[in-house]
């Protein structure tokens, strides 16, 4: 039996199943967070940290993920203030700079309102979103790629390297990784890296939520494809 | 304690999951590091996926998966030896060893390693030497201390 | 041993034991902690027992090897009762005498004496000793009465009476009301309640429950819980039983980071002979009471400290933290109500239970009540481990404990709380050791570190030795953490090197804002810390090293030149053969020269110069 919460979220009062996430109630009723590790058949990990909302509580705000926040009875949820603009402004603007070589990385970061990236450009073609190997695990249930070593370290990788016979090419992990999305004009040469924006499109890796969009005025700050 | 086998270390463990780490610190210990074989033999023995393995071997920096030196010199890095001058020695050895933290010298004898704090604080700096710790190190002990152990290895050489 | 089936046998145990020492008239305790082993306690300890048998010293003189006493640098240390005489820096070759004139006659034997350093005299007593009269030392001070490998050693200096008392006739909520009385939170850094951390998980649903020992003690610099852990294993033990009975739990786990081998080996022995004597396993005491301990090994990972990452650790897995969104005291362990503590939180609970939460309330402050251990290290005097009741303020503690500056330096600043912590600067020195003083001032009484610097330290190089540090052990999976502290460190990287900009420290502030907000676990949040209090605290210097590119305390390897003074050097040679890059050059007798174009500023030169002739600017 469904059982279902009453939460708000932006003022809006929302009637959810418990158990859903935050995240995945904010989407479902047209409120587009963006987020980038979360994909709506796998598990949330709360990895990348663009979903942050406040979650105020006691007359505190609490900045949490939304996609590892599960919702309860007169929670009350604000997705886009100042404060939370800004922070996830900066993230976004950590990951164009780590990985400028994706067409979902910079739309993300223009998204978020990253206007000037003030690090060095890197050009790592991973941003450990983790997609690829919550894929091979949950649903596969291969577990031929995983993450390995620590830190600065981390990275994604077969056992000992080496293509395990039991990964059979299946190439779901391709399909969802968000930098096998190149920028339109092909890939930046090295030391010309920048902040390319000139999509300004919605993300293309979100799930698309056609019925239920409200119109909201965070779409418009996320210079959302629908207010173009 | 005598050095076990494989099989030594997974008897009593088998088919237990939880058991991943202190299997691994044992095959650490017996064998100094962690080779392919070990993890598949562990992986199938505690019935643990071999890439969860190959995450935890490669995760925690107790285990090597490449063999180490004969003679393992690992410096605290920690706040109290930094203080006194920790990151000297590790220079230090790396200019007269030739080689960076998780490397071994070529021929074999010598590798250095650095660990975040052997809680030894108020004798800082600390070189630990195959298990011996080393107290109030300067550059200039170190270099006596691996000229001694040079030494050694080749006085054993001589005498075998 | 034949197990103990009630109450009663162990209290008639313990005056059995009690009647048999009675014919001990003098005790030699000598420290085997880690500390003093690598010193060379070891050697100490075989000489004076090879000693006592050779000059045939009858049974009233006991050897007794005991745990850490916390004044490591003057180890190997021993302390003899009766008379409470201090002796320090011993070597084997004065067992002889120590035997024969101090045990058998009652004769001190002066140059083994602790000299204070202040006013330069011999000081008889370890009580007289200024280091040690300025401390509160509840737990540290049970650590000279046992031999940790002896469970007799406890049992009969009063061990496990606070069980009895538990177990004789007090209801779980008395107990956990005795805890939340007292005020004690956690010592490993959180600072939580711990009474209420204990309500929380008794009343979470579920029958199977697990109370955990966290003996990781990752923060560099801190050595606290290897000393009671390695010194006092049944006092630990003592406390995680009474926390289970109060929980309901069944099972408990020791977690020791893999980098203390001691501590791990006394907490098995431990285990083992509390088993051998029914005070583990079924029935505990002839009582309902039914709880049993393993000790696992950690794997070398600061971030394994974290409750939630050491759970993992614990079942096999890697340690990565999980929000905290869901509280471990509900679901913890494989998903079960879990209460985890501090070591030293743990050792608390039995002298609570036996003294009353009144009693340990009454020290410390309001909010922060009982005493703390803190690793008192770097450039001061006396360093060592040092427990002082909660609110003694941080001036007492580095000049009346550590003896003030070494070597005739300027004090420039204090680092409290590791690497989630700050730095404080002199004019802070009279804030007090209390969770929220600290914490109001930037930085944090943590798990107790306390580093002492001075005008040698440059705060810049401070705060990249932490941002290096977190960098190493951070797990990796979320963004802020990983990439944060990674630009933080860029950043910084140029400051040190030369390529600082003004502008960098606002980016750098900012950043440091969004990680601390951000990010997933303890360690990412509070990594910034030590940057935004050297920022707080020592713009200046970060000031110095942008615009003037210079390094005030002369650390940052770029932004100095060494140079050799004329005036002092003598022409002996040894730096230049010292020098692995060939930089110094000059004839036997004549002043040497530093070509600084070869030089690294190793500083191997340096430490090797006797005549101080090698300048830094």
């Amino acid at each position: 039996m469904l059982q279902y919460v009453n939460v708000n979220i932006d003022g809006a009062n929302i009637r959810t199943p418990r158990g859903t996430s935050v995240l995945d109630t904010a989407i479902e009723n047209g409120i587009c967070i963006p987020h980038l590790c979360h994909v709506s058949y796998l598990s949330d990990i709360g990895a990348c940290r663009l979903c942050i909302v406040e979650h105020v509580i006691n007359g505190r705000s609490n900045i949490t993920t939304s996609c590892t926040l599960n919702v309860e009875e007169g929670m009350v949820i604000l997705t886009n203030t100042e404060r939370v603009q800004k922070l996830r402004r900066n993230i976004a603007e950590l990951l164009v700079a780590q990985a400028p070589n994706s067409r979902a990385i910079q739309d993300m970061a223009v998204r978020c309102g990253v206007k000037e990236v003030r690090y060095p450009f890197r050009n790592d073609d991973c941003v450990l979103c983790g997609r690829c190997v919550r894929v091979c695990t949950e649903v596969w249930k291969a577990q031929a790629i995983g993450f390995v070593g620590r830190g600065k370290d981390r990275h994604v990788d077969y056992p000992f390297g080496i293509r395990p016979d039991f990964c059979k090419l299946c190439g779901s992990c391709v399909q969802l990784c968000p930098m096998t999305i190149t920028p339109c004009d092909g890939p930046m040469k090295p030391g010309e890296e920048r902040l390319c924006g000139k999509c300004e499109a919605q993300l293309i890796i979100s799930e698309p939520t056609p019925g239920s969009c409200v119109w909201c005025k965070l779409g418009e700050g996320f210079g959302c494809g629908r207010y173009a | 304690m005598p050095p076990q086998t494989l099989d030594q270390i997974l008897e009593k463990r088998r088919s237990q999951p939880n058991q991943l780490i202190e299997v691994l610190q044992d095959v650490q210990e017996n064998y100094g590091y962690i080779s392919e074989k070990a993890m598949q033999s562990v992986s199938s023995g505690l019935g643990v996926p071999l890439m969860e393995v190959y995450q935890v071997a490669s995760f925690y920096k107790a285990f090597k998966l490449k063999p180490s030196g004969k003679n393992v010199l690992t410096m605290c890095m920690g706040t109290a030896c930094h203080v006194r001058g920790a990151r000297l020695l590790l220079d230090q050895a790396t200019i007269l060893l030739g080689v960076k933290p998780g490397e071994v010298t070529t021929d074999g004898l010598f590798s250095v390693e650095h660990v975040n704090c052997l809680g030894a604080c108020a004798l800082g700096p600390i070189v630990s030497e195959n298990g011996s710790y080393h107290h109030h190190m300067t550059p200039g002990k170190l270099r006596k201390l691996i000229e001694t152990l040079r030494r050694q290895e080749t006085e054993g050489k001589d005498n075998a | 041993m034949p197990s103990l089936n009630s109450i009663r046998e162990l209290e008639h145990m313990r005056e059995r034991l009690q009647e048999q020492r009675q014919n001990i008239t003098t005790t030699v305790m000598v420290c085997g902690g880690t500390g003093c082993q690598a010193s060379g306690s070891q050697a100490v300890i075989s000489a004076i027992r090879d000693e006592l048998s050779r000059q045939k010293v009858g049974p009233s003189v006991r050897l007794c090897v005991t745990g850490c006493h916390g004044f490591c640098e003057q180890g190997p240390v021993i302390i003899i009762e009766p008379g409470n005489i201090f002796y320090c820096s011993v070597s084997p070759e004065d067992a002889f005498e120590i035997v024969s004139q101090t045990l058998v006659q009652g004769e001190i034997i002066e140059r083994l004496l602790y000299t204070d350093p202040v006013s330069g005299k011999k000081i008889q007593t370890e009580l007289e000793i200024p280091f040690y009269q300025a401390q509160d030392r509840q737990l540290l001070s049970k650590n000279l009465l046992v031999d940790p490998c002896s469970i007799e050693d406890y049992i009969v200096t009063g061990g496990y009476s606070a069980l009895t008392n538990v177990l004789n006739g007090m209801a779980p909520e008395e107990v956990i009301n005795e805890v939340k009385s007292s005020g004690l939170r956690g010592r490993g850094g959180g600072g939580f309640p711990t009474g209420r951390k204990w309500s929380e998980c008794r009343e979470a649903p579920g029958d199977e429950k697990y109370v955990i020992c966290n003996a990781d003690e990752g923060d560099p610099g801190a050595y606290m819980d290897r000393c009671v852990l390695e010194g006092n294993p049944h006092l630990v033990l003592e406390g995680m039983m009474i926390g289970a009975w109060s929980i309901g739990a069944q099972k408990g786990y020791v977690y020791v980071r893999n980098e203390y081998p001691l501590a791990v080996k006394h907490s098995r022995i431990a285990v083992e002979q509390a088993r051998e004597l029914g005070l583990l396993g079924e029935n505990i005491l002839g009582s309902s009471f039914s709880f049993d301990v393993d000790i696992a090994r950690g794997g070398g990972a600061f971030v394994c400290g974290e409750s939630t990452a050491l759970m993992d650790s614990l079942e096999g897995k890697i340690g990565e933290p999980k929000p905290k969104d869901v509280h471990t005291v509900v679901n913890g362990l494989y998903h079960k109500p879990t209460t985890l503590n501090n070591v030293e939180t743990w050792a608390n609970v039995p002298s609570i239970i036996l003294n009353g939460s009144a009693w340990f309330a009454s020290k410390g402050t309001r909010g922060s009540t009982g005493t703390k251990i803190l690793a008192l290290t770097g450039k001061i005097k006396n360093t060592g481990l040092v427990e002082v009741a909660m609110g003694t303020p941080i001036r007492k503690i580095v000049y009346d404990v550590g003896g003030g500056a070494l070597n005739g330096k300027q004090i420039k600043a204090v680092q409290t709380g590791g690497p989630s912590g700050g730095c404080l600067p002199v004019d802070k020195f009279d804030l007090a050791v209390d969770f929220e003083e600290l914490s109001e001032a930037g930085s944090m009484v943590g798990s107790g570190g306390m580093v002492v610097m001075d005008e040698e330290s440059c705060m810049v190089d401070v705060a990249k030795y932490f941002l290096t540090f977190l960098q190493d052990e951070s797990c990796g999976k979320c963004v802020p953490c990983r990439l944060g502290i990674d630009r933080m460190l860029e950043i910084i990287t140029d400051i040190t090197e030369g390529r600082g900009r003004p502008e960098q420290l606002d980016l750098l502030e900012e950043l440091a804002d969004t990680v601390s907000q951000t990010a997933l676990c303890g360690l990412g949040k509070t990594a910034p810390n030590p940057v935004l209090s050297t920022l707080r605290y020592f713009r200046v210097e970060y000031e110095a090293h942008i615009k003037e590119k210079k390094c005030p305390a002369g650390v940052c390897k770029a932004l100095i030149t060494y140079s050799i003074d004329p005036n002092q050097c003598n022409g002996c040679g040894v730096c230049a053969r010292a020098c692995a890059y060939g930089a110094i050059s000059g004839k036997k007798k004549q002043v040497y020269v530093i070509d600084s174009q070869l030089c690294q500023k190793c500083g191997i030169c340096r430490s090797e110069c006797k005549f101080n002739a090698i300048q830094v600017a």
